[in-house]
């Protein structure tokens, strides 16, 4: 009896696991497989071992791309979690705009990466809203050809990026914030302890689990960024704006080098899952130490 | 009294006086404190309105003509019309690509909902070895960025005749966030008591009986979460049908405003008003479902 009720229920996962194991590990193993032939895509690829990678440890490209990444994903990460923590501790501290405040933070992240960019290319341009907004000001030495800069372009794809997510930041905080205990808080205010040590001693280690999910959930989602380079930059000026998945679009769809693409993605996957264990792990190691 | 409000509850309780050291100078400490509270205040707001800013701006500029943004960008409108609205709509083919967008993201989120309940119910009943095994199978792909396995799922639609085919775009989601709605289902059945199950089972209540009758009812919040987050993300997805559905009759919005609209030689009162018309059904559904959002958007993050 109990033996035919686990058969039926471990059936019910029959479905998921096909569709699961078809369109998820099976092109999984296939990509790591053609990493490592120099298949174009076609029928025919045979087995080369590692020259894709070593072709792509010697690519200029592939190096400056993951750097990009690398870099994308510090600015996206310290900047959106530093944004939302900072909106997070101001609104819990304000119950009467607590509500409406979080919850309009959170309308830019309905918005489509391809909208944001759409919006924000116009923000950026030489003639747009931000220049002109400057010039407003009588700010006109701080104009800048946002985009079109090397040295500034990267960090206007990152900006338009932290302005989708910190209000997503700042509601994982603020959820954070509510599950801190009254009575501790209530303490501390009776004991005099002003706002930065108040913040500094009981609040900030006691968020420590928002700030292992928004760190984590940040780093993951800044490491896969594609259409914000995309569309804004398409990679340019110069490249400086090339990120891993752009690099992967250009070479599996565009260019010729399908198998060199793929291990490209094959790079991406171990970057993101690296970077990302490693800093979950560091993370919940401090939780417990708290 | 200084610090009443720092409890979430505050404004509705009773505020007793507490003791200071130092009364004289209680008054004026207090008065300092509220004076930099408002400011902060003030400055919040200030924060938030920056985040808002660029929507005011998109939807006062698609509202005006393109000589008008031009002779001053940040000018307010003096005339307002909906004719950038009705070419951003034949642009994009928004009636088409829209239907299009809502079939696929209504069929991938009723996929992933039915797959990944029925599959979770095992997983968070069972507790042998493969069961763990499976379920950590799973887990594993929610750190797969879906770039890893572009290519090789191209030669497999393309094998498998599945490229302009929707069918074979809610099959890529349906992998794509099995492992979301496993964890989510997974870790909400195991919160819930096994009683009622194990007295189904004694009336000879079979287990596809019990998970329609006694889980699923249950499953409801933590689907309509799982549905917030996954509509989100297909209806705001690029690459997937930029990738598998080249038919232009089958496109999505936002690979016909990506394929059709160059930002950078487009006038922003034909960007805008196509961007919009783009955000446009998330911003009513989420009007109406706004308590459901803000709940996916953020309950389902910390429970990991």
């Amino acid at each position: 009896m109990i033996h035919r009720r686990r058969a039926t229920m471990a059936a019910f996962l029959l479905p998921a696991i096909t569709v699961y194991a078809v369109f998820m590990l099976y092109p999984l193993g296939r990509g790591i497989y053609l990493s490592m032939t120099d298949s174009l895509g076609g029928p025919i690829a045979h087995f080369v071992g590692t020259e894709q990678y070593r072709a792509m440890a010697d690519d200029p490209d592939v190096t400056a791309a993951l750097w990009h990444t690398i870099l994308y994903a510090a600015v996206v990460v310290i900047a959106q979690n530093g944004l939302g923590l900072l909106f997070a501790s101001m609104l819990f501290r304000r119950p009467k705009v607590r509500k409406a405040l979080s919850v309009t933070l959170l309308t830019p992240t309905l918005v489509s990466p391809v909208m944001a960019a759409f919006i924000w290319s116009y923000l950026f341009a030489p003639d747009g809203g931000i220049n002109a907004l400057l010039g407003l000001l009588g700010l006109d030495s701080l104009e800048h050809v946002w985009l079109g800069d090397t040295s500034t372009a990267l960090y206007a794809v990152a900006a338009v990026n932290i302005w989708m997510f910190a209000g997503y930041s700042c509601a994982i905080f603020l959820a954070g914030y509510m599950s801190l205990p009254t009575e501790l808080l209530d303490a501390a205010a009776v004991d005099g302890a002003n706002g930065w040590r108040r913040f500094r001693s009981i609040e900030w280690p006691m968020l420590a689990p928002a700030l292992t999910v928004n760190v984590t959930l940040s780093l993951i989602g800044s490491l896969k960024v594609f259409e914000f380079p995309l569309v804004l930059t398409n990679g340019g000026p110069a490249g400086s704006t090339e990120t891993l998945t752009t690099l992967v679009y250009r070479n599996v769809f565009g260019g010729g080098k399908f198998a060199l693409g793929i291990a490209i993605s094959v790079l991406l996957l171990v970057t993101v899952v690296v970077l990302s264990s490693a800093t979950s792990s560091l993370l919940r190691l401090r939780e417990r130490r708290i | 009294m200084t610090s009443h409000t720092l409890s979430p509850e505050a404004d509705t309780r009773p505020t007793t006086p507490r003791p200071s050291s130092d009364p004289a100078a209680a008054p004026t400490r207090s008065t300092l404190r509220r004076a930099t509270k408002s400011l902060g205040t003030v400055l919040l707001c200030l924060g938030v309105l920056v985040f808002v800013l660029p929507f005011v701006f998109t939807v006062l500029t698609s509202l005006r003509t393109a000589a008008d943004v031009a002779r001053s960008p940040l000018g307010i409108p003096h005339t307002f019309t909906l004719k950038n609205f009705s070419d951003a709509f034949s642009q994009i083919h928004y009636g088409r690509s829209a239907l299009n967008t809502l079939l696929i993201t209504g069929l991938s989120c009723l996929s992933i909902t039915v797959l990944g309940s029925l599959a979770s119910y095992p997983l968070a009943r069972i507790t042998q070895g493969w069961s763990t095994w499976v379920y950590r199978l799973f887990i594993v792909g929610t750190s797969v960025p879906v770039f890893v396995v572009v290519a090789p799922l191209y030669l497999l639609m393309r094998d498998l005749n599945l490229l302009d085919n929707y069918a074979g775009v809610v099959f890529v989601y349906t992998a794509m966030f099995l492992p979301v709605a496993v964890f989510f289902y997974t870790s909400f059945i195991r919160s819930i008591p096994t009683d009622l199950e194990e007295a189904a089972a004694l009336d000879g209540c079979g287990a596809l009986r019990t998970f329609f009758t006694i889980i699923l009812p249950l499953l409801r919040p933590i689907t309509s979460t799982l549905l917030t987050f996954v509509s989100l993300q297909v209806w705001n997805d690029l690459i997937v049908p930029l990738v598998f559905l080249q038919d232009p009759d089958k496109r999505t919005v936002m690979v016909n405003a990506y394929s059709f609209i160059d930002p950078h030689t487009v006038q922003p009162t034909t960007l805008f008003p196509a961007a919009l018309l783009g955000v446009l059904p998330l911003f009513l559904i989420f009007v109406f479902l706004q308590r459901h959002v803000v709940a996916g958007m953020s309950a389902g993050a910390v429970k990991s």
